[in-house]
């Protein structure tokens, strides 16, 4: 009756495959089946974000899109945002404007950021405060989010500069690197802020289906 | 262990855990059709985005019917007069789509409007409607249009006033259940004379409101407006036009009259009735004041 699903699809430009009941949520399968535990849980509701991966380049809950709907698909989770052996443009964004405290909203904020990036390289302020308005952070008031959305801007120009020039191009700002602590709050990693089930029901006044 | 609404019971001990069903994907209308037939009481999957959100609150699909990847349902057309919306198209891609653009352009700004970017990337119209959830704004937004929804199931094909749709039963009423698979929108073009949305004052009061040509023996138009809030569901008001040139002074009554038609009913304790109407009268104004010089 409840048959598991075969499901094909890449994640974190890695070729994936799973048989999942068709009750599973893409967050479980990620934390659970994957290890990805930059993947937060939160609200459960699609509402807070910081479940946010990208899907097809685009944001989305992965609390509230079943893994039978990735077939096909391209996953990106926190996960993949490394760049080599240094944290990718938006991680270090964060880690060097400081847009985060506890840490458990920025996986989610880091790959909304990502997805904006891609939609758009140079996002003016009010397209960023749009996008970023997506997620919830009980912490920061948001400026410095603003500020790393911008500095990622930055970086990943400055990076996709160094890529072209070659493997000897130094980019600007590349030896600024992040303290431990927020490199490991950009990175996803699992820390103790994961116990923090933080149900959100007022952001559930947004519309969707 | 949460206890949960709609009768369910104790569904989950931990907010993972979601209740086994079968998943049928549908790969044509016909399929949908098929498996309702087959499975009586079948649910109806798109972006799931707010499914998933019931089922965490109790509802226990035994068959989900996803069919997100209908052609039939991502489409979008304006022909002889008539914006046809796929259920299916989300409130990212309904905006941008070139025939909403071109229909009717302050849809199309109003739509792009609401919920968050992410959500608008996976959230659908036809799921924000058959959500029923008061607070959703498409109920408003397509109310004042007086679009309707068109249904398709083993029963045969029907279709209803998104207005009388939004009237009947409760939030959470498995209406296609009912009814079957809600395939698309559509909305009257050709005497639709301008149209807006005001979600400045949101939640306590949205208004939207549509101007359309006067029918016979009336000398001015037709204003259709819906009115939503937060914890009531939208109330559909309308009013005549006093004759073809107005000015500002002439269509501040009728936003009066528009406003006096909401009922007791719609105050709650955000924000009490005779506030809501207040709200409608100035909100309303404003825009018949820009329906003035302008066309949708």
């Amino acid at each position: 009756m409840t048959d598991p699903v075969e499901i094909d699809f890449e994640l974190n430009g890695e070729r994936a495959h799973r048989e999942v009941p068709p009750g599973t949520v893409l967050l479980d399968m990620l934390r659970h089946d994957f290890g990805l535990k930059g993947v937060r849980g939160s609200c459960e509701r699609g509402v807070c974000g910081a479940c946010t991966v990208l899907l097809d380049d685009v944001p989305v809950a992965s609390c509230s899109v079943f893994a039978f709907d990735v077939d096909g698909t391209r996953v990106d989770t926190v996960e993949g945002q490394r760049d080599g052996e240094e944290p990718g443009p938006v991680q270090q964004a964060f880690a060097e404007c400081g847009g985060f405290q506890c840490g458990y909203c920025t996986p989610g904020m880091v790959m909304l950021t990502t997805g904006l990036l891609r939609s758009n390289p140079k996002p003016d302020p009010e397209q960023a405060r749009e996008w970023i308005g997506s997620n919830i952070c009980r912490c920061t008031g948001y400026q410095m989010i603003m500020d790393s959305v911008q500095r990622a801007a930055e970086l990943t120009a400055e990076r996709a500069g160094r890529d072209e020039a070659g493997p000897g191009a130094e980019a600007a700002g590349a030896g600024d690197g992040p303290d431990d602590g927020a490199a490991g709050a950009a990175d996803g990693s699992d820390a103790g802020a994961a116990g923090t089930q933080e149900r959100s029901d007022d952001g559930a006044t947004e519309d969707r289906a | 262990v949460r206890q949960q609404m709609r009768g369910a019971g104790l569904v989950s001990p931990t907010q993972s855990a979601l209740p086994p069903f079968r998943l049928i994907r549908a790969g044509s209308i016909p399929d949908v059709r098929e498996a309702l037939r087959a499975h009586p009481g079948a649910t109806l999957a798109a972006g799931c985005s707010d499914l998933v959100a019931q089922v965490r609150e109790g509802l226990t699909p035994h068959t989900l019917i996803s069919v997100r990847r209908l052609p039939e349902l991502l489409r979008a057309e304006h022909t002889d007069g008539e914006l046809s919306l796929g259920a299916a198209l989300t409130h990212s891609e309904g905006p941008a789509h070139p025939a909403v653009r071109q229909a009717i352009p302050s849809l199309a700004a109003a739509w792009a409007s609401i919920a968050t970017v992410r959500i608008r990337f996976r959230a659908t119209v036809g799921g924000n409607l058959m959500a029923r959830r008061y607070r959703y704004e498409m109920g408003v937004i397509l109310g004042a249009l007086d679009a309707r929804m068109h249904f398709t199931g083993p029963h045969g094909d029907a279709d209803v006033a998104v207005d009388e749709f939004v009237r009947s039963g409760a939030p959470g009423t498995p209406e296609a259940v009912d009814r079957g698979l809600l395939h698309r929108l559509t909305v009257e073009t050709a005497s639709l004379r301008w149209y807006s949305y005001d979600r400045s004052m949101r939640p306590v009061t949205t208004v939207a409101v549509a101007v359309r040509a006067p029918e016979a023996g009336e000398s001015g138009g037709r204003v259709i407006a819906t009115v939503g809030s937060e914890y009531r569901r939208p109330v559909r008001l309308s009013a005549v036009l006093p004759g073809a040139e107005l000015t500002a002074a002439d269509v501040r009554p009728v936003a009066a009259r528009l406003a006096a038609g909401l009922p007791d009913w719609t105050g709650d304790y955000a924000g009490t009735a005779d506030y809501r109407r207040h709200l409608v009268e100035v909100l309303a104004g404003r825009q018949l004041t820009a329906a003035l010089g302008a066309r949708p």
